[in-house]
């Protein structure tokens, strides 16, 4: 969903009538013969397509796979970014030392990590965690790095007048707040973390949601690589929902 | 309050945004004064550096398809399915491709190109290489194989296992490998074997206690019908003899004219490879020894349908389809053009 102005029932009926309206009509574009199923396949042939793989058992796999190894790679970034990150933020001294780093580091594509991610950890899952990682990380700090510099300094100093002592102004001040920005960078990140997984599946993987799409590539199975597709939006969309009951709990006055 | 001033000079700013268009113009605009020169006929070929596009590139160097009055545009693809996909698209006249990729879009019921040539066999280059404790198929139980998955490789990696009785998906770990990514897979012990072609089947091979377990020539369908697991085609777009008769033709006999150069000469043939591929003058040699070359005659009596190459690739199409790799075998015979063949 795009914002949530939507959530009263007329604009929910809106887009979901919208919705069907534009799956009957790429069915009925398919049906008709005006485009090859080479080019576009139908949604009754990518859900057919989901029917067989799941009847085989390996549906689930490939999505958990994913699952996995975006979970691992984002959360190892998120652990190493949030700390790091504002730390990095409340020191001017450290941020000029590592900033020349941080912005080498940045513009990396995930997938330029993969020779390198092979001769160092073979071609295992730690590979294809770090590959995700990597992708991951930068940005993420990046992100922190902003929140915490965005904290009203007034208010640290404020804090400080009244005697806080480093520990209770990062308490009390900095993190809470600097947390909303740093969760809506996160949940940024989260969807990047699943274009790495992408990459991640390119090489020595024999399952997950990347690995699905880019063998269907290989037998011009159109159908499996747009089930691919639909199902990392789709997985995308309930880990997203479920970041933001974990927002409501964490930042309730946010809600 | 600050307020705007306008450009000093707005018809020098003019000038100079012209003379700035007039140069991007020149460097990479097309070019206004083309010399005469007799026309020829432009031919887009889909390659690669793989063997099976051997034939194009030693005619594209000896002249032969200038000869004929055309202009090879080759273009690289790095897997059949990219070349196959162009072709798809209407991108390429001509390609080269993996059976398994031609395969693939026969089954999805794609008709927009022929297959006129299997030109090449290279089934003593291809195969699985094994560490020394291996001494027998059987023996793979619980290994780790390296494959690159939807190749020729994946293909004789599957019926070796199951002419012996194992199941890929519970009995071995196969693991998804480009086959440049072998070598250190290996020697670091991460897979015990791997489904590789040339020329990494004798790089691996050269690695201490690497040793051929099988190659192309213990297929089930080679002991029967003389086909390797993934043969190369060559394949045309359906427009070409359709709308371009003439230039099909001609294609194709500087094609074989080639190809026969291959067979006579392969000396001359490996020094004009090395630009294509990178390799060293030796080692683009002995990837040549190793091929099998099939001129215009061979062609004629393989194509024939019913025959052993038409038969075997059917046989490879069910087989596709019993691995769950295609979704239904299908009749090959109609997409073959022996008949275009000059």
């Amino acid at each position: 969903m795009i914002t949530p102005m939507h959530k009263s029932p007329r604009y929910l009926l809106i887009s979901a009538v919208s919705f069907v309206c534009m799956v009957l009509l790429w069915e009925a574009i398919c049906r008709l013969g005006l485009i090859e199923p080479v080019f576009l396949p139908s949604p009754s042939r990518v859900l057919l397509r989901a029917i067989a793989l799941q009847e085989r058992g390996e549906l689930l796999i490939h999505i958990l796979a994913s699952c996995r190894r975006v979970m691992v790679g984002f959360l190892a970034a998120a652990l190493a970014a949030v700390p790091f990150g504002i730390f990095l933020g409340t020191s001017r001294l450290f941020l000029s030392i590592f900033d020349p780093v941080i912005s080498l580091l940045r513009p990396l594509p995930s997938m330029s990590w993969i020779p390198l991610s092979l001769l160092w950890l073979g071609i295992s899952e730690t590979q294809k965690y770090s590959i995700v990682f990597m992708g991951s990380f930068a940005p993420s700090l990046l992100y922190v790095i902003e929140a915490t510099k965005s904290v009203d300094p007034v208010l640290v100093r404020a804090a400080q007048n009244l005697g806080a002592g480093r520990a209770d102004v990062m308490r009390e001040v900095i993190l809470p707040g600097a947390l909303p920005q740093i969760i809506a960078g996160l949940k940024v990140m989260l969807g990047i973390a699943w274009t790495c997984v992408i990459s991640a599946e390119l090489v020595a993987a024999s399952n997950g949601l990347g690995f699905m799409i880019m063998n269907g590539k290989e037998y011009f199975q159109t159908d499996t690589v747009m089930l691919g597709m639909v199902l990392i939006s789709l997985t995308v969309m309930i880990i997203d929902a479920v970041f933001k009951r974990i927002e409501r709990k964490v930042l309730p006055w946010m809600s | 309050m600050t307020l705007k001033t306008p450009h000093p000079h707005p018809g020098r700013c003019i000038v100079s945004l012209c003379c700035t268009l007039l140069v991007l113009f020149a460097a990479f605009g097309p070019s206004l004064s083309v010399a005469e020169s007799p026309k020829k006929e432009t031919v887009v070929y889909g390659g690669s550096t793989w063997l099976g596009h051997y034939p194009v590139w030693v005619g594209m160097k000896k002249g032969y398809f200038e000869q004929k009055g055309l202009d090879i545009s080759f273009k690289q693809f790095h897997a059949s399915s990219a070349r196959m996909g162009s072709l798809l698209a209407g991108d390429l006249d001509f390609a080269s491709t993996g059976s398994i990729s031609a395969l693939a879009l026969m089954a999805y019921g794609v008709h927009s190109f022929y297959v006129v040539a299997t030109q090449d066999s290279y089934a003593t280059v291809e195969g699985i290489i094994a560490t020394k404790d291996i001494s027998d198929i059987r023996d793979l139980k619980g290994k780790k194989i390296a494959v690159t998955f939807a190749s020729s490789s994946h293909v004789l990696v599957l019926d070796a296992l199951e002419s012996e009785g194992l199941d890929p998906g519970r009995d071995v770990s196969l693991i998804n490998l480009k086959v440049s990514e072998m070598p250190a897979a290996f020697r670091s012990g991460e897979v015990d074997a791997c489904g590789v072609w040339t020329p990494f089947f004798n790089r691996l091979l050269a690695v201490e206690g690497a040793h051929t377990l099988m190659d192309d020539t213990a297929f089930s369908l080679y002991r029967s019908h003389e086909i390797g697991p993934g043969p190369d085609l060559l394949v045309v777009s359906k427009k070409m003899p359709e709308r371009r008769p003439e230039t099909t033709k001609a294609f194709l006999e500087a094609y074989f004219q080639s190809v026969d150069f291959l067979i006579s000469d392969p000396e001359e043939s490996a020094a004009l490879l090395v630009d294509l591929t990178g390799l060293n003058l030796e080692d683009q040699a002995a990837v040549l020894k190793d091929v099998k070359w099939n001129d215009l005659k061979k062609q004629q009596r393989m194509l024939v349908n019913p025959g052993a190459f038409a038969g075997g690739l059917q046989q490879l199409a069910s087989f596709l389809e019993k691995h769950g790799q295609i979704d239904r075998a299908p009749h090959v015979k109609d997409w073959l053009r022996p008949d275009l063949l000059p």
